[in-house]
């Protein structure tokens, strides 16, 4: 009996572990079927997708600017340090740099902001609604919780994803460009070349951001709807939504520069 | 007709109900009696699907469905009501919106008919000053009336009441008591009451259920219940600090 209660202990992980991974599942779904048809055929709150992409983007638009503005500087700062040691190679760096951020950087960086942002934001309140019951309370309203709390935050989060992530990325390049000029001399005509961006290059990036937009409510609205006890378990949710969504980035940019590379191959 | 048969439900091992047996017809007012924790809660939480039995039956109107899927409570949910314990408004949202939400939804109203309707029956309960305003800037007892408001705007034929008059003063309590008297004798709607207020049981119920380690120890009309021989049921009843009855707490 004493011996059999370790590995019964482990075996109720493990099947607590494959349960939340199916609900993890059946709240994607649920969201993506919600998003394409349920969604649009009940009765909705009128100015609800606006009201939420209101949040998302006033929320977050300066700590995005700061950030991605931050980065682009420290990057293009290190990257000319770097170009300038044995030959010069200053001319490069702005069109990389272009790259590089439409690539990956600037939707990464700016789906991580989200991530803690957003993410933290929409697990506290599906999270205290779910402890004070009153997810119960929708239920019994003939209300589907993921329709009704989840649908409308994920539709703005895509939006405004992709919208702040183009955002960012004009700010970083800007800054960047500014760190060139004040601090290497790069003439900015030669900083703003884009001429290593290719449309293969926007579609991965934009595709990214899209994913990112998607993956952060779903992942959060999970930890929200699963909120246990009280205010700590609203506390653990929003927590686990923060590193969840983030955790969610990194694997979708590892996924989706994979498929890449396989499509267009190493020319990328 | 409802009933629950043989039901267990445990949490994380703990059990909470251990083979519960009740029925509750139609037009008839039970109460669910018990200490704190007992789970009275838990078990009318089953009867509508927000939580599933680890094992056991539960059958409405002849059909068994405690293994329906949850699309197919959404038919249910139409005809059985249920006021939650904690007086659950949504608190994004105003009164008379909490109250419109079920006529749209369950009932395909448009927004603006339904809100109408919504202002009607808080008007009803003497909410009218309030309809505008948020739960947060509510009394518990007028977010408890308008929870029942909610809860009785698709005129159900069931209505699951936790503990409806915990929270308000005398005169609203006699109140909502006088109310579930009249849905059931004017309207024959069944109400299932849990229910700690021993001057509204005493008042109303037909029959009572006292809920004791995880099943029904006793269930009978009011007379047999404060007849019972039984000296747990009597420890209860006369609300006696010691005796027989094995609680956990201090
Ligand atoms: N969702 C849940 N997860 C884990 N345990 C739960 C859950 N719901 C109820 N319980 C446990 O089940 C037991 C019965 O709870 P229930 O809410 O039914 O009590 P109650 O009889 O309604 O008490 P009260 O009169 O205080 O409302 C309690 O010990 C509670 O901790
Ligand atoms: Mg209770």
């Amino acid at each position: 009996m004493i011996a059999r209660r370790p590995l019964t202990a482990i075996g109720r992980r493990a099947l607590d572990g494959v349960d939340a991974a199916l609900e993890l599942g059946r709240v994607a779904v649920g969201t993506i079927v919600g998003a394409l048809i349920s969604y649009w055929r009940g009765p909705r709150r009128r100015g609800e997708i606006a009201r939420q992409m209101y949040f998302i983007g006033n929320r977050s638009l300066l700590f995005v600017a700061v950030t991605l503005g931050f980065i682009g500087m420290v990057m293009v700062y290190q990257t000319c340090l770097l170009t300038t040691q044995v030959v010069d190679g200053r001319g490069q760096v702005g069109a990389q740099f272009a790259r590089l951020l439409v690539l990956d950087v600037g939707p990464s960086l700016t789906a991580m902001m989200l991530a803690t942002r957003v993410g933290a934001g929409i697990a506290a309140e599906i999270g205290s609604m779910k402890v004070t019951e009153q997810i119960d309370a929708l239920r019994m309203s003939g209300v589907t919780p993921v329709d009704y709390l989840v649908v409308p935050r994920f539709l703005a989060s895509v939006i405004m994803t992709v919208v702040l992530t183009m955002f960012g990325m004009a700010v970083a390049w800007g800054a960047g460009g500014l760190t060139g000029y004040y601090s290497f001399q790069i003439n900015p005509r030669t900083f703003f070349d884009l001429s290593m961006v290719a449309p293969a290059h926007v579609w991965l990036g934009m595709t990214k951001a899209a994913a990112y937009g998607a993956a952060i409510p779903i992942v959060a609205g999970f930890c929200g709807l699963r909120a246990k006890g009280s205010s700590e378990g609203v506390g653990a949710a929003t927590t686990a939504a923060v590193i969840g969504s983030s955790f969610a980035v990194l694997i979708i940019d590892f996924t989706i520069s994979a498929i890449g590379l396989i499509i267009w191959g190493a020319g990328l | 007709m409802i009933e629950l048969r043989g039901v267990h439900k445990a949490f994380a091992g703990r059990p909470v109900l251990v083979d519960l047996d009740l029925r509750c017809d139609r037009g008839e007012v039970l109460f669910i009696i018990g200490t704190s924790g007992v789970g009275k809660s838990v078990t009318i939480k089953h009867l509508v699907g927000l939580l599933r039995v680890d094992a056991g039956e539960i059958w409405l109107d002849g059909r068994r469905i405690d293994a329906l899927p949850e699309r197919a409570f959404h038919a249910i949910r139409r005809r059985v009501a249920m006021v939650f314990q904690g007086a659950t408004l949504f608190d994004s949202m105003t009164l008379a919106e909490n109250v419109a939400l079920p006529l749209r939804k369950h009932g395909r109203m448009r927004a603006a008919a339904a809100l109408a309707d919504a202002r009607r029956r808080l008007d009803e309960v003497g909410l009218a000053d309030f309809v505008d305003r948020y739960p947060a800037e509510l009394s518990d007892g007028m977010r408890k009336r308008g929870a029942i408001a909610r809860a009785l705007t698709l005129d159900p034929e069931v209505v699951l009441f936790d503990e409806p008059t915990t929270g308000l003063d005398p005169i609203n309590a006699r109140r909502v008591d006088r109310l579930i008297r009249e849905l059931a004798d004017r309207r024959g709607v069944t109400a299932i009451v849990v229910s700690h207020d021993l001057a509204s049981i005493f008042a109303i119920a037909d029959r009572i259920a006292f809920l004791y380690q995880g099943g029904v120890r006793a269930c009978g009309t009011p007379a047999e219940i404060r007849g019972s021989d039984d000296p747990v049921v009597q420890q209860f009843i006369q609300g006696r600090a010691s005796g027989p009855m094995e609680t956990p707490g201090f």
